[in-house]
């Protein structure tokens, strides 16, 4: 039941949104015209050259699925003063180095040419010369992205923080609504959005501060969970649901900041203490396991596998730090649980991969075992090096990705809750500002040429100062906002025993 | 009429000449704590929030506070504008002319007032203007006159013009801080290589802040005279016991950017600019942008400096520098003062969880015993807390073996605290102070222990200054 005042509420904030969604669609109206109308000169006297074109985001001999939003793209060449662009049948001309899909158009071209490899030729004009560059692919495939995507918008340098947001952003177009917002939040810091089994209707993220706790989503439903005993070192920092969704594996963490005194390498995180527990959300109560809080070693990025059969998480030997910190090496590690009896297990196996380990996350089939190696540590957002890497845990046989990494970090990943897609913090371009990238994976288990997040504006990118961390998919649009968070925010927190 | 439009004119020139000639560096700040980039992407996000329009012109016009006189010009138009048009409507709603034109003044003095407060922003003036305009057109455009109209008129107007200008914001009225607008003159100057003219401001000056203190110090550590200067005020603030944390006032991050950019601590120096960027509004702070841009030019990231430079290549005031830099590094070239910092730069890598100033300066002058103004830094802040120990253990790892001893008068004096304080033997007072002059004047001062002649020397300040609990 609704009363009055709630439905005033509704109906206030739902004029405010159709007021805003308005202007939103007016600035794109505009935006789009001055594209793509302003200019329709037809290329003449081409000269072929057998070049990919500097297109940015690289999507060049990319797979993407059918249901992903206009690939917008720039000509990295600041003399080029129009183009023409031929994907399958589509023809787009534009003025200036932009290209900016009609959204309608686009869904045609996918729908028309998916399970199909399209050509995409590039012909720009250049300082009075039209350039035809080399032909790339857009190779379509059926298999869906789930269509949600929640990421936290934050500077770089992630120590101390000032106006955070938690944004979801349907893939399928440009729509973005805020989960967590700094103003609605007393510009609190804010943990990431994690999904139940890809579900919107099970979900969970961290508001930290004075009266801060977990907020629960459950069916639309907002608590807020105290998910901090006595005995704990932190609240809950690294978490994820059983399948049942009746169970949180989470890590506490005390999170340090080190600063590399080489400029390159900037930011060292690392954890002074860590451990791992369960907390039952039906009765309110932790599971623990000295296996899993063991004082002599740290214990991270707690994950159940898809049947719940297990615990997958990180370990290592505590070192001094930060002195040893080189030696910071993370192993990967599994514990058997039980959600019947709510029992974890006592038998943990480890895995040595030959580089310190993070954010084991498991495909939805249970096929994959996709994670981050760094040389060392447990941050990897500030680790060059650091790289996704896939295990087959049918075979145990590991892809190191290559045509997935770049020569910056790559990380943060989440599945697709079809096991054909996930989804990454890379940031390959600049090194400094993450962007989330797709990675496909088709039935042979073979990853195919990521691509990064399609904007409405082409220049998005270069212009936006704030790094998209921990991304995560979701099957759909999660049924609450950030008005309903700052609501939940002045709950009373269910205590955890 | 004539009159009328005296009393405006004279209002408007001397709202001009007060923010040309005493208030001219608060520009500096408005223009810094911004970025406005002339592109459709930038430009049409401001039409996704109410206001958009006041937000985006007030932006628009602020960035050109960069150029010296602009923000004058720009900033009494505009306030000059919203008096005449207050007093266009009122005249045109048949209130008196007197009564318009004092009402019109007012207002002027009023937005005059509320532009002393640091955190007032272009746009708030640019929203009141953008209402008095909308209604005059509209009055002016259906004929409307007298208070009958007015109604229909509030009625037209009030959703196009709340979306297009929003609401001015409210700020607390405050009488004009002169101390904050020396502060900033020092902050810009030193910005931009005018160090003489740090040195008059700060001399000219009847009281120091701790910011005039702070760029003083700087100036002469570029110049290699530090040490001269150290206790030309006491107490002094070097900066180097600063740390940048969640409470940091933003002029002190600024301030340790600059700091961090003189020692050559690129690490640091991108810190705090990031920093300054975090607690900017909107988290934009376009100097700060450069010196991302400049430090990861210096440190050899070149993919970051290409973000920044893209960004700054987007901009009026930054343009040429971007595309500039752009061109020397095409050719595979440093700018000359970018190539000047190079030397300066750490190439061991270490971890620290700590900003403890001390330990980044060690590190710097590890990995280069020639950088001068490090070594400075580092002596002359243990010399600040009287650390005399520390004093000696950095002066005999920096200068002593490194076969460069640093004969400083400041630092021979200090030695001489050291050296009498342990009963060293002769040899090593030789080794030492090679200063007859200090020798001698330290005999004589241990004669006259406290005696204000002395003022000039480090002993008196080692005795009788107070400590420097401020710089702690």
């Amino acid at each position: 039941m609704i009363n009055d005042k709630e439905y005033c509420a509704m109906e206030g904030r739902s004029v405010k949104l159709k007021v805003y969604g308005w202007m939103i669609r007016l600035s794109f109206i505009i935006y789009y015209l001055s594209f793509s109308t302003a200019c329709s000169r037809a290329p003449e006297k081409v000269q072929k050259i057998d070049v990919l074109p500097p297109v940015y985001p690289d999507y060049c001999d990319i797979t993407i699925p059918e249901n992903i939003a206009p690939l917008n793209f720039l000509l990295r060449n600041d003399q080029c003063e129009a183009l023409e662009v031929r994907a399958g049948d589509l023809t787009l001309n534009a003025r200036g180095n932009e290209v900016v899909f009609d959204i309608d158009d686009w869904k045609a071209l996918l729908s028309q040419h998916a399970g199909k490899e399209i050509e995409v030729t590039v012909t720009a004009l250049i300082n009075g010369q039209w350039i035809e560059f080399k032909s790339f692919g857009w190779q379509i495939v059926k298999d869906r992205i789930d269509p949600y995507l929640t990421y936290r918008l934050i500077e770089p340098d992630y120590e101390i923080w000032n106006q955070i947001q938690i944004q979801q952003r349907c893939i399928e177009n440009f729509d973005v609504n805020a989960l967590g917002h700094y103003e609605q939040l007393e510009n609190r810091c804010m943990n990431c959005h994690t999904y139940g089994s890809q579900s919107p209707d099970l979900s969970m993220m961290y508001v930290r501060g004075p009266g801060g706790g977990a907020i629960l989503n459950q069916n639309g439903q907002l608590s807020k969970l105290n998910l901090k005993t006595d005995d704990m070192i932190s609240g809950s920092v690294y978490f994820g649901f059983s399948p049942s969704g009746r169970y949180i594996v989470f890590s506490t963490n005390l999170i340090i900041p080190g600063f590399h005194s080489l400029a390159s390498k900037r930011l060292e995180v690392f954890d002074s203490k860590s451990d791992v527990y369960v907390a039952d959300l039906k009765t309110h109560t932790m599971l623990r396991s000295h296996l899993l809080s063991d004082s002599t070693k740290f214990e991270t990025f707690p994950t159940f596998s898809p049947d719940g059969k297990y615990i997958y998480y990180c370990v290592a030997d505590s070192v001094a730090l930060p002195s040893d910190i080189k030696n910071l090496q993370y192993r990967l590690a599994r514990i058997p649980f039980d959600e019947a009896t709510s029992t974890i297990g006592t038998q943990v196996e480890l895995w040595n991969v030959g580089s310190s380990v993070c954010h084991p996350r498991i495909s939805p089939d249970g096929r994959y075992l996709l994670y981050t190696v760094a040389d060392y540590g447990t941050f990897p957002i500030w680790h060059p090096e650091a790289d996704l890497q896939l295990m087959d845990l049918q075979t145990g046989d590991i892809d190191t990705l290559a045509v997935v990494n770049s020569e910056k970090s790559d990380t943060y990943h989440s599945w697709s809750s079809n096991s054909r897609w996930f989804v990454f913090a890379s940031k390959r371009d600049d090194g400094l500002y993450g962007k989330p990238y797709f990675c496909y994976i088709d039935k042979d288990g073979k990853a195919h040429k990521p691509f990064c997040l399609p904007q409405a504006h082409p220049t998005f990118y270069d212009n936006n100062l704030k790094s998209f961390n921990a991304p995560e998919l979701g099957k759909g649009k999660v049924p609450f906002d950030v008005e309903d968070v700052a609501k939940a925010m002045k709950q009373e927190a269910i205590p955890f025993k | 009429m004539r009159v009328r439009i005296a009393i405006f004119v004279v209002v408007t020139i001397a709202v001009f000449c007060f923010f040309q000639f005493w208030y001219s560096y608060h520009f500096f700040y408005y223009e810094q704590n911004q970025i406005f980039l002339w592109e459709w992407e930038y430009v049409s996000g401001y039409f996704q929030r109410v206001g958009g329009f006041a937000s985006l012109m007030g932006d628009f016009l602020t960035q050109f506070y960069y150029y010296l006189y602009a923000g004058s010009v720009i900033l009494t138009l505009c306030i000059a504008m919203v008096g005449v048009l207050l007093y266009k409507l009122l005249t045109n709603l048949k209130v008196s002319s007197w009564v318009a034109i004092a009402l019109g003044l007012s207002l002027m003095v009023f937005l005059t007032v509320c532009h002393f407060s640091k955190s007032y922003k272009l746009s708030s003036t640019i929203c009141i203007l953008g209402w008095l305009l909308t209604f005059w057109l509209v009055s002016r455009i259906f004929g409307v006159r007298g208070c009958r109209g007015t109604g229909i008129v509030f009625m037209l107007v009030l959703l196009p013009a709340y979306l297009l200008f929003g609401m001015p914001k409210a700020v607390r009225l405050q009488a004009p801080d002169l101390v904050l607008e020396k502060d900033f003159a020092v902050s810009n100057e030193y910005h931009f290589g005018n160090y003489d003219k740090v040195l008059d401001i700060v001399g000219s000056s009847d009281g120091w802040t701790r910011q005039m203190m702070f760029f003083y110090n700087l100036v002469y550590a570029h110049r290699g005279e530090l040490p001269d200067h150290l206790l030309d005020f006491i107490p002094n603030n070097l900066g180097t016991f600063e740390k940048i944390g969640p409470e940091t006032p933003r002029l002190t991050i600024i301030n340790m950017n600059e700091l961090y950019w003189a020692l050559g601590d690129m690490t640091f120096t991108e810190r705090a600019a990031m920093m300054t960027n975090v607690f900017a509004p909107e988290n934009r702070n376009v100097r700060m942008i450069k010196r991302l841009a400049e430090c990861n030019i210096v440190s050899g990231d070149s993919a970051a400096a290409q973000k920044y430079l893209r960004i700054l290549s987007k901009t009026f005031a930054y343009k040429h520098w971007a595309d500039e830099t752009q061109m020397h590094l095409s050719k595979g070239q440093l700018p000359p003062y970018l190539a000047q910092k190079k030397p300066f730069v750490n190439h061991h890598d270490t971890i620290t969880i700590s900003d403890n100033a001390h330990f980044l300066m060690m590190q710097l002058l590890d990995a280069n015993p020639g950088n001068t103004i490090a070594l400075d830094y580092i002596l002359c802040s243990t010399l600040l807390l009287k650390d005399i120990q520390n004093f000696k253990r950095d002066y005999d790892r920096y200068c002593m073996e490194t076969a460069k001893p640093r004969l400083k008068k400041l630092y021979q004096e200090a030695l001489c605290i050291w050296l009498a304080g342990t009963n060293a033997p002769q040899e090593e007072w030789q080794r030492y102070v090679q200063r007859q002059d200090v020798l001698r004047r330290f005999i004589e001062y241990n004669n006259q222990r406290g005696n204000p002649r002395f003022k000039d020397t480090y002993w008196y300040y080692y005795d009788k200054a107070g400590f420097a609990l401020n710089d702690k």
